[in-house]
């Protein structure tokens, strides 16, 4: 076809069309379409006018599209058998292809969807204006015939009783737009916008309307804009989520901030992640909420004008489950500001505790991300050893210190950063698990506990795969660190044992330093005893080395091992001047690496003491052994002195018989001192040792038992704090004894000088006439007793005898009131092993009738 | 023209007046068919949508006010 022709055919058409809608006004009249009346020229004028203003469409020419939204909407309408039948109708239509078909196609459909609507449009408004219409008539009737009260009756008559309806809807309509208008007087703002506004504010950005307000600290709508007092109420509670969402993501920017200053610590970084995780959820959230608000409602019938699909209300259902967590997240925002590593931890496991099961869930996995670094270290500590904690978050703190001290010291519990989710004692056990690692690394230079570590981290990745090692699971970790303990502690025990011998170590300090050794003693005591007399500034304690090397070779003790006994060594302890040899002198174990954990140097001060203790009562006892020596009564033949005078003889008898009767009660008292401390105390104590040793579980148990043991010997052995002025009197009594074995060494002495004096006396008065002489010259050089001739001989062993008898008396006295004090503050002390002490010394309750009080 | 082009545009004509009727456009055969050949000539369907519903409407009020001249008689 041509553009002419074109031309020429459409006036046509529009003519032919114009009739023809024209000619179906007028049923009646069809066949006479006059196109020359006026009605029909102003028509054609119309049309023309509406043609020629639009030229192109408002759509896309897409078919299939068009098709596609009828046969929705005729199925919305409930008209689905009609859809069905459209959709086929229009497929065959659309297959209509080649020369005489509609080339316009889409065309066409548009053309039927557009006028179908618009006919339905107009039906309903028919319907609508029509009623008005007759409302209009009827005030027009009411105008012509003048009375408007009988106005409904009259309808009523006329129309039926539609019409009595018709006036009410109107009213209704009127009030509806009334209220409408009223709305948007109120409304200056509608909902949409403030609903974007409140999605803006959510996201911490401030909208044209809702801003945020710092005097007022939170977001409010403008007091400016016009809205319902309702309206205002819940746009600010919606906004409460914005001030919360400000809050979280203040902290967590200020968090980032200082990452690189080293202050947030791992704790932190992995909260900041954790809360990061979660508000990417909640911009999701956000992001689904903004898309819906531009979309309207899917309503069923299309003609209903729906507002958004998100109103005010809708938003406040949205909003409500993120609230819940953002006020949490602020809440424990707030909480942890100032907290760091394990009490931060702590802190928000606090907030676990919930009944909410959405809290509750929402906190177990913010506390798992927490929590994972806290794990990792405890894993790192009880597999390794090694305290991975730059920013000093773990409850574990090391310091550095010395090898010795590295188990009492080198590492504490941190109690402000221990989460309270790990109880008190198994933070105990983990502490003394990754001690026990890097002491046997540290001290026992040993490299076995890492098969041991590996043998758990084995056992343990199975069940850490099945269970996994995070909060919440403390089983696993509590089963973790049992497991870990038990081998690594076992581990460390087979080390002390075996390789540092610990046990032997202990059986030589009890031998050599608590004087278990017998012979040793003996021989030692014999060979140092002249040295020691010596004032001690005077002694060297080379020589007296060299003494202790002769006692071990002269005794059992040289089939000790070599190092045990080259760990012996003599200490003279600090001396001040008028000091002998006796008080300084000791001896000392030198425990070295890693047994001086066990034997630290305030335990080898108190092995020391026990030490001092038992060497006085050891020389107290040899005293005493050597006085029995020369007190023997067969050494002193009587006969020799039956030429004395009878009051000398019988001087010198009585005198003798105090200082045994005396040296007998001075070893009664000394030997069951000796017997109880040797007994009583030290092998009862050792046997409790031994057998505490074990059942010891690990270092700890090894030096509670240790500790006790030494505790026992000395409280028992009257060193203890309460029996101070036992062991102080126990003092005396020793002085005294040694005063005692001196003078009965003088006196004895005078009595062999006396006794030689006495026989020599004898033979030189049967060779009187012999050797006068000699026996002249003799005496000049031998002193003064022969000198004095016979009688003065008995006069000088007179006095002599008389001066001992009162030197003896003293003694004794001064013993018998000592050991009667003593003796009675025994039943007093507090230990059960002393009253043994007591009935010991007090078998036959002598001293109890001496003393009545 | 050919019988089967004038076959095709019968039934072309047929199927759009079916879908015309389920679509209840209240349109005749006829006028259907002046409506195709001026979308064939590329008017603006919008534009022939707005003719119809215009003269339509013209043709109710003043088929409305021949009834309503009566009533106000009565």
């Amino acid at each position: 076809m041509d553009d002419e022709e074109d031309h020429q055919k459409l006036p046509d058409l529009v003519k032919e069309l114009i009739l023809r809608l024209i000619s179906q006004n007028n049923n009646n009249t069809i066949d006479s379409p006059n196109p020359n009346s006026s009605h029909f020229q102003s028509s054609l004028r119309y049309a023309h006018r509406i043609l020629s203003s639009r030229l192109t469409p408002s759509v896309s020419p897409d078919a299939a599209a068009i098709a596609d939204s009828v046969k929705r909407r005729l199925a919305t309408q409930g008209r689905s058998s009609d859809a069905l039948s459209f959709a086929d109708l229009y497929t065959k239509f659309a297959s209509k292809t080649g020369p005489g078909s509609v080339n316009n196609k889409w065309a066409v459909v548009y053309l039927l969807k557009i006028i179908s609507e618009d006919r339905k449009n107009t039906k309903n408004l028919d319907t609508s204006v029509l009623l008005p219409n007759l409302g209009l008539s009827d005030a027009q009737l009411g105008k012509g015939s003048g009375s408007r009260v009988s106005r409904g009756v009259e309808k009523g008559w006329n129309n039926g009783i539609l019409l009595v309806a018709k006036d009410s809807e109107n009213r209704r309509e009127i009030a509806f737009r009334e209220f409408v208008n009223l709305v948007k007087e109120e409304n200056e703002v509608s909902e949409e916008v403030l609903v974007r506004d409140v999605i803006y504010a959510c996201q911490g950005v401030d909208g044209s309307y809702v801003k945020f307000e710092n005097d007022n600290v939170g977001y409010v709508l403008s007091d400016f804009v016009k809205v319902p007092r309702a309206t205002r109420t819940m746009v600010h509670k919606l906004c409460e989520l914005g001030w919360l969402f400000k809050k979280v993501t203040g902290f967590i920017s200020r968090s980032m901030d200082r990452f690189s200053a080293e202050d947030v610590g791992t704790v932190g970084q992995a909260f900041c992640s954790a809360l990061q995780d979660e508000l990417t959820e909640y911009y999701k959230l956000l992001a689904v909420l903004e898309a819906q608000s531009s979309n309207p409602i899917p309503l069923v019938s299309e003609s209903a004008s729906s507002g958004n699909y998100l109103s005010l209300r809708r938003l406040s259902v949205w909003l409500a489950e993120p609230m819940v967590k953002m006020r949490l997240m602020a809440d424990l925002v707030e909480k942890c500001r100032v907290l760091r590593g394990g009490a931060m931890a702590g802190a928000i496991h606090l907030h676990a505790q919930h009944g909410d099961p959405l809290v509750h869930e929402f906190m177990r996995r913010l506390l798992q991300r927490v929590c994972s670094p806290l794990f990792e270290m405890v894993k790192r500590w009880v597999l390794e050893g090694e305290l991975e904690d730059i920013f000093a978050e773990f409850f574990i703190v090391g310091q550095p210190v010395k090898v010795e001290s590295l188990w009492r010291e080198g590492y504490r519990l941190h109690d402000a950063m221990l989460p309270s989710f790990i109880s008190p004692s198994l933070a105990q056990r983990i502490l003394r698990t990754g001690k026990s690692i890097n002491f046997l690394r540290v001290c026992c230079e040993d490299r076995g506990w890492s098969d041991a570590a590996a043998e758990i981290a084995t056992d343990i990745g199975a069940t850490a795969r099945r269970g996994g090692f995070r909060y919440g699971e403390t089983d696993t970790l509590e089963s973790l660190v049992d497991e870990a303990a038990k081998r690594i502690d076992k581990h460390l025990l087979d080390v002390i044992y075996k390789r540092y011998k610990f046990k032997e170590h202990c059986l030589a300090i009890k031998r050599y330093l608590l004087l278990g050794q017998g012979d040793f003693v003996q021989y030692l005591m014999d060979i140092v005893g002249p040295e020691l007399s010596e004032p001690a500034n005077t002694i060297s304690s080379f020589k007296l080395s060299g003494l202790l090397e002769t006692a071990i070779r002269a005794s059992n003790a040289q089939y000790d091992d070599h190092d045990i006994l080259d760990r012996l060594r003599v200490k003279m302890m600090p001396h001040e001047s008028g000091d002998r040899g006796w008080d300084v002198f000791s001896l000392e174990y030198d425990a070295r690496v890693p047994l001086d954990t066990v034997f630290t140097e305030s335990v080898m001060t108190r092995y020391l003491r026990i030490f001092n203790f038992l060497w006085k009562l050891r020389r107290v006892e040899h005293a005493l052994i050597g006085a029995w020596k020369t007190m023997k009564p067969n050494c002193i033949t009587s006969n020799s002195f039956t030429r004395l005078q009878h009051a000398v003889k019988m001087q010198l008898v009585s005198t003798l018989r105090r200082c045994q009767v005396l040296w007998v009660e001075i070893n009664h008292f000394i030997s069951n001192l000796q017997y109880y401390i040797m007994f009583e105390v030290l092998e009862v104590s050792w046997s409790n040792f031994l057998s505490e040793i074990d059942v010891a579980k690990d270092l700890d148990d090894l030096l509670a038992a240790h500790e006790k043991y030494l505790h026992s010997i000395v409280e028992k052995s009257l060193l203890g704090e309460l029996s101070q002025s036992l062991y102080k009197s126990l003092l005396v009594i020793f002085d005294l004894i040694l005063r005692f074995r001196s003078n009965a060494d003088r006196l004895y002495e005078g009595i062999h000088e006396l006794q030689t004096r006495i026989s020599e006396s004898s033979v030189s008065s049967r060779n009187q006439s012999k050797s006068r002489k000699q026996l002249v010259d003799k005496s000049v050089d031998q002193g003064s007793w022969i000198a004095d001739g016979r009688k003065a001989l008995t006069q000088r062993a007179g006095e002599f005898l008389r001066s001992m008898g009162q030197d003896l008396d003293a003694i004794a006295k001064e013993y018998s009131s000592l050991e009667e004090e003593f003796i009675s503050q025994l039943p007093v002390q507090q230990h059960v092993d002393l009253k043994f002490l007591f009935f010991r010394l007090d078998f036959n309750e002598f001293y109890r009738r001496v003393s009545p009080n | 023209m050919d019988p089967e082009a004038a076959r095709t545009a019968r039934e072309s004509l047929d199927l759009a007046f079916h879908m015309s009727n389920i679509l209840d456009t209240g349109l005749d055969r006829h006028t259907l068919s002046v409506l195709i050949a001026l979308c064939d000539l590329g008017v603006n369907p919008e534009a022939l949508a707005a003719v119809v519903k215009e003269l339509r409407r013209e043709k109710n009020s003043l088929s409305s006010s021949v009834p309503a001249a009566p009533s106000s008689l009565s």
